[in-house]
Formats: C-alpha cells, sequence, structure tokens
C-alpha cells in the first residue's frame, strides 16, 4: 500500500480522497493553485502545497508542478481525482517515469481506451452493442444512400476526425442527405484537414445509463450497478441516480454483465465507468468509458456500501479487489443533486463570491460532499461545482420525499445556486414518472420547468 | 523605440505615399506612444492596441517575468484598476527605476491595414497578474523575491548578502523535474537575508530572498538594520485572491 498520496485536485473531490487517504491510514498532501489556498481541503489536510497560479494551466493542469510536488514532498502516488490530469495518458506515463503511481488505470490501459472510436470497435468486438452505422467511410454518394437506407433514418453524418459538431448533420430522407453530404465534407475539411465521413443511427429521445466497473490487476472484475444521468442541461450532468428507472430489473442486470465481461476480457484496470445511450424502444448502445471516478460515484456508494475512492487507491497499489461479484449486494435507491454556483434564471451564469452563509441538512440517508464553509470565497477560476447533495431512500420514493426536505434545508447565501432547478425538477411529472431523456430540460426549457414547480 | 512598418503584399506605394506613411509613423509615434505607455503603466493591462485610419498600433508589456515598472506592492487589486498610478514608491527610487518604465520598454509597432478610416478605437488585453509577486514589498524598505515554481532552491553562487542587484537580476533558480526556473530580484538593491537554506524543497510563491531596497540600504530614511521584525508580515500579507 502507498505511504503517501498527493491530491491532485481541488474542491469536493480534493476532500473526498483527502477522506478516503485518512481512512485507509495513508498520508496525504494535497496540491493547489494560489486562488484555493482559504480551499477546505487545504485547510483541513496534514500537508498542503502550492504549485502554481490560478491559472489551470499552469496548476492543476500542469504535469511537470504536479510530479514536482509529489517528489518534493515524498509522496509515492498521486490522485487525480476527475476532470484536469485524469484522464491523461502522457501524465500518467511521465508520473510512472518518476517512480510514482497514478491512481487510475496503467497509462498503457488509459492509451488502450483513450481513443473514443477505436474503443467503440474494441468493446464492440467483446460483445457490447454499439450505435448502427456504416461500414467504414463513406465513398461517395451511392455508397452513403446505400448504408443510410440500411441503417434507417433518421441518420447523423460524422467526421472521422475532429469533434464540437463540425461536419456533423442529422437528415431524415435520401434528399436531404445529398445535400449535407457535400456541406459536411467541406466543413471537415476546412476544421480537420480531413473530410471522410460515416454514417449513424440518430437516436431521438435517448437516456444516460451508465455501468461502474471495477477491476484489479489479476483480471478479476465486478460491477457496482448503473447510474442513470439523463437530467441534464446543455450536455452537463445536473443530477443522477441509481437504479435507473429507464430499465427493467432483468434488462439492468444484463447490461451490467455484460459491461463487466467486456472490459475484462479487452484489458481494462481499476474503476471506471462506461456510458450507454438507452433509446426509445429500450435499446441500449455503447458510447465510451471514462477512466477515472466520476463526479456522480457517490451514488452507488450510497446503495452498495462500498468506497470507491478507496477500492481504486487499492487496486491502483495492486492489491486484489477481494470481493466476487456476489458480495456485492444493491439496497435502495439513491439521487445525486449537483449544486452549482449559478443562475437559473439568468441562463445558468455562472456565479462567484463569498459564502455568507451555509447550513447543510441532515436526517437519515442524507450526505453532503462540498467543500464549502460559511465566509469562503469561492474564486472564479474553476468550474462551478460547490458541492453534491447525496440522498437515499428504501425506494426510489422515499429517496425523492427526503430530498425534497434536504433541499429546503440546505442553505448556501451569498451565492446564486441552482438548488431552485432541482427543487422544480422534483415536482416535475416527467421526472417523478422517470421519463427524463437527455435533450428534455433543453427541449422543454429550464424556464418552463421553474415556472411550473412555483405554480405547485 | 522600435518602430516598423509591414506594407501588406509588397511594396507598391508611390514614393508620395510612402513619404505619407513616414509622417503618419512619426505622428502616431510622437502623440500616441507615450500616451499609450503611460496608459500602460497606470492600468495594469498587458497590451493596448489603438486603430486610427489604415493606421494600427500596438504597446505591449514585456511578456513575461519582472513586473516591469510597477512595484509588486502597487499591484491593484481587482476592484480598482489604475491604482498602480498613484503608488506610494519612494521618489528616490524612481531614478533607478526609469529604465525600466514601461515606456521603454513596451514594444510598440505599427501596422498598415486597410480598415476603413474612421473612429479609433481602441483594444485591451489585460496582463496576467503577478501574484508570486504580490508579497514582494512588505514594508517599503525591502522586497521578496518568491519562488517561480514548485521544486528544489538553489541560490546563486555569486549572489550573497551584500551583492547589489538591480530589478529582474537572477538571484537563483528552482529545480522543478531538472528544469531550472529563475529566482528573480523583484526590485534594484542589495541582497539580504535568505530565508531558505539552499537544497531546500520549497513551494509556489515561497519567499526565498530579502531584497533591500537601495534608498533604505544606503540611505537615512530607514533605521540601519532596523528590526526588520516585521518578520512573517510579508507572508500574509494581501489575501489569496
Amino acid at each position: 500500500m502507498f505511504r503517501k498520496i498527493l491530491i491532485a485536485n481541488r474542491g469536493e473531490i480534493a476532500l473526498r480522497v483527502l477522506r478516503a487517504c485518512r481512512t485507509l491510514g495513508i498520508e496525504a498532501v494535497v496540491a493547489y493553485s494560489e486562488a484555493d489556498r482559504e480551499c477546505l481541503p487545504v485547510q483541513l489536510a496534514d500537508e498542503a502545497i502550492c504549485i502554481g497560479p490560478a491559472d489551470a494551466k499552469r496548476s492543476y493542469l500542469s504535469a511537470p508542478a504536479m510530479i514536482s510536488a509529489a517528489v518534493v514532498t515524498g509522496c509515492d502516488a498521486i490522485h487525480p481525482g476527475y476532470g484536469f490530469l485524469s484522464e491523461d495518458e502522457g501524465f500518467a506515463e511521465v508520473v510512472r517515469a518518476h517512480d510514482l503511481t497514478f491512481i487510475g488505470p496503467p497509462s498503457n490501459v488509459l492509451e488502450r481506451f483513450g481513443n473514443k472510436e477505436s474503443t467503440r470497435r474494441l468493446l464492440g468486438a467483446h460483445g457490447l452493442p454499439t450505435i448502427p452505422g456504416s461500414e467504414g467511410m463513406l465513398r461517395d454518394d451511392l455508397h452513403a444512400l446505400e448504408e443510410a437506407e440500411r441503417i434507417g433514418y433518421p441518420v447523423l453524418i460524422k467526421p472521422s476526425a475532429g469533434g464540437g459538431g463540425k461536419g456533423m448533420r442529422m437528415v431524415r430522407s435520401p434528399r436531404e442527405l445529398e445535400s449535407a453530404i457535400k456541406v459536411c465534407r467541406s466543413e471537415a475539411k476546412a476544421a480537420f484537414g480531413d473530410d471522410s465521413l460515416y454514417l449513424e443511427r440518430w437516436l431521438e429521445d435517448n437516456r444516460h445509463v451508465e455501468v461502474q466497473v471495477a477491476v484489479d490487476r489479476y483480471g478479476h472484475g465486478i460491477h457496482l450497478g448503473e447510474r442513470d444521468c439523463s437530467v441534464q442541461r446543455r450536455h452537463q450532468k445536473i443530477l443522477e441516480e441509481s437504479p435507473t428507472p429507464a430499465l427493467s430489473d432483468a434488462a439492468r442486470a444484463e447490461l451490467c454483465d455484460r459491461a463487466v465481461r467486456a472490459v475484462v476480457a479487452a484489458g481494462y484496470e481499476n474503476v471506471g465507468t462506461l456510458e450507454f445511450l438507452v433509446d426509445a424502444d429500450g435499446n441500449v448502445y455503447f458510447i465510451e468509458i471514462n477512466c477515472r471516478i466520476q463526479v456522480e460515484h457517490p451514488v452507488t456508494e450510497m446503495v452498495t456500501g462500498i468506497d470507491l475512492v478507496a477500492m481504486q487507491i487499492r487496486i491502483a497499489a495492486g492489491e486484489p479487489l477481494g470481493l466476487t461479484q456476489r458480495d456485492i449486494s444493491f439496497r435502495g435507491h439513491a439521487i445525486e443533486f449537483r449544486i452549482n454556483a449559478e443562475d437559473p434564471d439568468h441562463e445558468f451564469r455562472p456565479s462567484a463570491g463569498l459564502v455568507e452563509r451555509y447550513v447543510v441538512p441532515g436526517g437519515p440517508g442524507i450526505r453532503m460532499d462540498s467543500h464549502l464553509y460559511a465566509g469562503y470565497e469561492v474564486p472564479p477560476f474553476y468550474d462551478s461545482l460547490l458541492g453534491k447533495l447525496i440522498v437515499w431512500g428504501a425506494d426510489r420514493d422515499a429517496a425523492i420525499a427526503r430530498a425534497r426536505v434536504a433541499l429546503d434545508e440546505l442553505l448556501v447565501e451569498g451565492l446564486v445556486t441552482n438548488i431552485s432547478i432541482h427543487q422544480a425538477l422534483l415536482s416535475s411529472e416527467a421526472f417523478l414518472e422517470g421519463r427524463m431523456t437527455t435533450n428534455l430540460l433543453d427541449r422543454v426549457g429550464s424556464a418552463s420547468f421553474l415556472a411550473a414547480a412555483s405554480r405547485v | 523605440m522600435a518602430s516598423s512598418r509591414q506594407p501588406r503584399d509588397g511594396d507598391s506605394r508611390t514614393p508620395d505615399a510612402r513619404a505619407a506613411d513616414h509622417a503618419a509613423i512619426d505622428r502616431l509615434a510622437d502623440e500616441l506612444v507615450p500616451a499609450l505607455a503611460a496608459k500602460l503603466g497606470a492600468t495594469g493591462l498587458g497590451e493596448i492596441e489603438i486603430r486610427e485610419g489604415a493606421w494600427r498600433l500596438r504597446v505591449r508589456r514585456p511578456a513575461d517575468g519582472v513586473n516591469l515598472g510597477r512595484r509588486s506592492s502597487d499591484r491593484p487589486s481587482r476592484s480598482q484598476p489604475g491604482h498602480a498610478g498613484h503608488g506610494h514608491a519612494p521618489a528616490a527610487l524612481e531614478g533607478h527605476r526609469q529604465a525600466a518604465r514601461p515606456a521603454a520598454a513596451a514594444a510598440a509597432a505599427a501596422h498598415s491595414t486597410n480598415g476603413s478610416a474612421g473612429a479609433r478605437d481602441v483594444v485591451a488585453t489585460r496582463s496576467e497578474p503577478e501574484p508570486n509577486r504580490r508579497r514582494g514589498d512588505a514594508d517599503g524598505h525591502r522586497a521578496i523575491a518568491t519562488s517561480p515554481a514548485v521544486g528544489v532552491y538553489q541560490p546563486r553562487a555569486d549572489v550573497t548578502a551584500g551583492t547589489r542587484v538591480r530589478s529582474g537580476d537572477r538571484l537563483g533558480i528552482v529545480d522543478m523535474l531538472g528544469v531550472a526556473q529563475d529566482v528573480i530580484s523583484p526590485v534594484d538593491g542589495v541582497v539580504g537575508a535568505s530565508l531558505v537554506e539552499p537544497g531546500q524543497a520549497v513551494e509556489y510563491g515561497q519567499e526565498l530572498i530579502v531584497v533591500e531596497l537601495l534608498a533604505a540600504a544606503g540611505g537615512s530614511t530607514a533605521p540601519a538594520g532596523g528590526p526588520g521584525g516585521t518578520g512573517g508580515s510579508g507572508g500574509d500579507a494581501p489575501g489569496a485572491g
């Protein structure tokens, strides 16, 4: 086991990792930027080290600064948290080259799962369903028309290179396809210098369901159930729950089982999350794998009783899982609410500033993971996540009832937060009936959610 | 001061046009550069660019390193940009610092553009603050050189207590994974106490070396060898933003 871990992150996840280290009896050093001197993990740490200025490029994203900090403080491992350097295989490799352990998959595993397209092919070959698409790249218009006919309209035209929506179009008919393909080719050529395109079936109203897995160095893998992250705003998750209301118990069990078998066969290591889209007919498609601890991991911890961060650290240290799938049991229902410093009434623009009062809810099944305290000044340089309220109940209704009380109790004064959008969700029929899809909040508009809630 | 012109597509101007351009450059340089440079110094901006007619003029602070012409203690708070111009730097100090003023240091470049004549517009870029130098001047008599990186500190062998240094001089290095990062004197002065031992691990922004200001070190304004007893006061000065 490690003797001393450098925590290479900030905010609530730095605090979460610090707590896991203490539970395991491992010393921890919190690396922080100048803007985070007053942040709670820095205040609570036995040892903290300033690694750079507020600008993340020169602090939390600086591999040399992080590794240097680990070396001079005598750490033997680095925990990257999520975001920042957490999925950077180059960083993982340099960490290893300095005789330190990267707490996550080894760099060669990160590399194997680093490219989305090849990961889809890899895990597709190991039995995971992927979104139906064209065989290879489109040769010409005729080929495109044939392939679209085979896949079934609507189809999504996607460029082989790049991302960010460039060269991407959804088309509903052969006529639209013919004209769009020219536009997509020239856009892709201009943006990425590569005009090769392929087709994928367009999924209209989908849900986001993800499976948590853990695989040790010796090829033993388990799953820890799934999470539903269909409540999103502009592709950002804001609420997650487990189990998913989108699938039957049998379908959930089958999905989780296939997921863990595929990643073990493909040589994955450590904790990870496989993301799937579920379409309106209940078909499931693999999209990508996240090779790190995720923001919403507490949802899984609440229904399994397992400390995922501790498990991640143990696996990285080379320990066997020591658990089989039969040891994992699922109990009740958990929902996580991301509390963000953003204003739902004004296009969710971020806010920063002094936390004047901070009151944390309590009672059975309530957990708050947050780096806030009264008197803390939220710096404007980083993401807007203030913390996560996680609520557990014996079933979904019980969890929702507790969540209403908890959200009413939660008080963050001095900043504008998104608490009201969570309260609105808890009184929306779509959420209560488990019918949320990833585009619903954007399509209906957050404003009408808020307005509907205020009428109740 | 460097002033250059870069015609867009080869120089196809008539001699008259060329002369007119030269006149325009002279006028811009004489009228605008000093004013812009002063503005640059006063605002804490990193770069100011103005466009007038077919001309564009940009005045820029040196890209990196020392915060020329502005003492760290003068760094304006975020809510009061422009405060630096009313800084409380001792007058005696100003003489030494002339060479480092933005006016002299600024690189000014004028480019001919095809922009339509008309209103002047100003493009300004805010410079990155220099937080690691913020504790540079604890009491007006001394400044403190801080660490530019997390790593292992090594002072320069030929810089010891009593060595006269100028603002921007290298006092030592911090080794960050084998890459030397320069420790820079924030002011003109005389090297004083070392706050850390050679070979010691240091964090970013850590105080390393005291530099006594020349006026204070030599003049009567300072209690020579005074208590210096403010001790860690520099370390707790203007809070972590």
